[in-house]
């Protein structure tokens, strides 16, 4: 039987940094440099969490979970835990999250915006973590 | 970047860093904590970049601005500019990307416990693009940072770009180099009857394309690029403002050509006359009028006169030559780099936001020379527009297409 994680749990990071490495090749990410605090609101239990990536000349090195005083990065997305959690199930695209304002996002814009397709790649890497939410 | 002038000796090269530590000197001086400028004429003074979409810098008391623009520019802003691309930010309608989240993340950090004074522009003009702080734009501002005062500090970017410097001047007396070249393919177009079936929209392209060839970047004026008037238009009354039209050229009317280029956000403003075909002596009395009113008005400028005291020398000479209800009664407007159009000086006259008319001018003062003759019942009229320096006992006169009213 197939495993599965818990959303948001330290075995889910750990399982995202394994297949985001595996799937990702440098060329893939575009030998990006980078980092990236996304921060769920409302997440079960009432409290806000943090997931932290850092990326290193195209390779994902980190994926960890934050909380209390949340690390510095290049970006950060805010949006409550249910706008994540479909954006994980290919429910909702990050795209039209920021759109409507459902998501925000702290950072250079233009940059961001460059960079959109490599987190669109992270992003389908991570939908297929088998995951209960 | 494309160019960036760091060399000193660049004829263009304008020390932008040593603008910015004048200014937050100024600002110490004030009580403004953090400055955010919206104004086109100071978005040019800071960033050395033309800015076409709501833009904003925002001054910290030490260190590099960050200018904010519509994120469809944003890269090319900072490509141009002497900044970074971390200190050209664009802004989008996207969650946390729209303006003022971003300004409030912006100006912040300068403010202890958030409170503190926050530098803005406001006020009125008769310049459409001067980009004062909206009304709606400084309620959103106070609201995000509640416990901040925004105060109108514009005067401190305004005495500090009175003065030309160096690189900015020669940026200038080259966008004038540009429209004489502009002048000289207009020349070449009308003279020996040339200009039979040409329409003014057609002359100002024309102009257009010879002042690109050279290096303008664009017609900049907002009043439609460059302005040409043929008959009629020429002597509309009260009137110095003329975007083209498509109407054609005729034998026996006068024509105006008023052109325009920009050069590194130096600007050349440049306005020539003629009478097509044979002229008529009224029309040659007429010309002749304007011709020496422009000299004398030239002749005049220098150090420590006012645009009051050259007026009266001015109307004076009109009163005698009994041809003085032709004369528009103004004879100037101010500039500086992209967006600094109109007011001379500071904003401390009787009006407010309009010229002082006791304003004593200073060497190193950049001003258009504008005058114009409008004489309505016969259709005839004439401008004359040109950059010049006050350089203390005399002026300079940047575009140097010779004086006259050419017939062609």
């Amino acid at each position: 039987m197939e495993e599965r994680f818990q959303y948001l749990s330290p075995e889910w990071a750990q399982e995202a940094q394994r297949r985001l490495q595996a799937d990702l090749t440098p060329e893939k990410m575009k030998h990006l440099t980078s980092s990236m605090l996304t921060v769920y609101t409302g997440c079960p239990g009432g409290a806000d969490c943090a997931v932290y990536y850092r990326v290193v000349d195209g390779v994902v090195q980190e994926v960890s979970l934050a909380e209390g005083d949340l690390p510095e990065a290049e970006f950060t997305i805010t949006a409550g835990y249910d706008t994540f959690a479909r954006i994980s199930q290919a429910e909702l695209k990050a795209r039209a999250a920021l759109m409507s304002g459902k998501m925000t996002l702290r950072g250079n814009l233009v940059k961001a915006l460059r960079l959109a397709p490599v987190v669109d790649r992270l992003n389908e890497v991570l939908s297929t973590i088998p995951t209960d939410y | 970047m494309v160019e960036t002038d760091t060399a000193k000796d660049d004829p263009f090269f304008i020390d932008f860093a040593g603008r910015i530590r004048q200014l937050q000197a100024a600002m110490a001086d004030a009580g403004v904590d953090v400055y955010l400028a919206s104004r086109l004429r100071t978005l040019s003074w800071t960033l050395d970049a033309f800015c076409p979409w709501r833009s904003f810098v925002v001054i910290p008391p030490h260190g590099l601005p960050t200018a904010l623009t519509f994120v469809i520019d944003a890269a090319r802003v900072a490509d141009d500019s002497w900044l970074d691309e971390d200190h050209v930010l664009g802004y989008g309608p996207m969650g946390g990307q729209d303006q003022i989240p971003l300004l409030k993340d912006l100006i912040k950090p300068h403010l202890p416990g958030g409170k503190g004074v926050v530098g803005i522009e406001t006020g009125m003009g008769t310049y459409l693009p001067e980009g004062h702080l909206t009304h709606l734009e400084y309620q959103y501002l106070s609201a995000a940072l509640p416990d901040a005062r925004l105060s109108n500090v514009h005067d401190l970017v305004d005495r500090l770009s009175l003065l030309a410097d160096e690189g900015t001047v020669n940026r200038f007396r080259e966008a004038s180099r540009i429209v004489d070249i502009g002048h000289q393919a207009v020349y070449r177009a009308v003279q020996d009857g040339g200009y039979e079936g040409m329409t003014e929209t057609e002359l100002a392209g024309l102009a257009a394309y010879e002042m690109r060839k050279a290096g303008s970047e664009w017609e900049w004026s907002f009043t439609g690029g460059n302005e040409i008037a043929s008959g009629y238009r020429t002597g509309l009354a009260a009137g110095a403002c003329t975007p083209a039209s498509r109407r054609v050229l005729r034998r026996g009317e006068p024509l105006m050509v008023d052109l325009h280029a920009m050069f590194k956000l130096g600007l050349g403003d440049h306005a020539h006359n003629y009478l097509l075909g044979e002229a008529t002596p009224r029309q040659r009395w007429h010309a002749q009028n304007f011709v020496d009113t422009v000299q004398l008005c030239l002749d005049t400028y220098r150090a420590g006169i006012t645009p009051s005291s050259l007026a009266d020398s001015v109307l004076d000479f009109c009163e005698q030559g009994e041809f003085a209800e032709y004369m528009v009664p103004g004879f100037e407007h101010g500039i500086g780099m992209l967006g600094d159009e109109w007011r001379i000086g500071l904003n401390e006259g009787p009006f407010p936001y309009w010229t002082n008319p006791e304003h004593e001018y200073q060497a190193g003062e950049l001003l258009i020379c504008a005058m114009q003759y409008a004489c309505p019942e016969e259709e005839i009229g004439f401008r004359y527009e040109n950059p010049i320096l006050i350089t203390g006992r005399c002026c300079e006169a940047l575009s140097e297409f010779p004086l006259s009213v050419d017939e062609v």
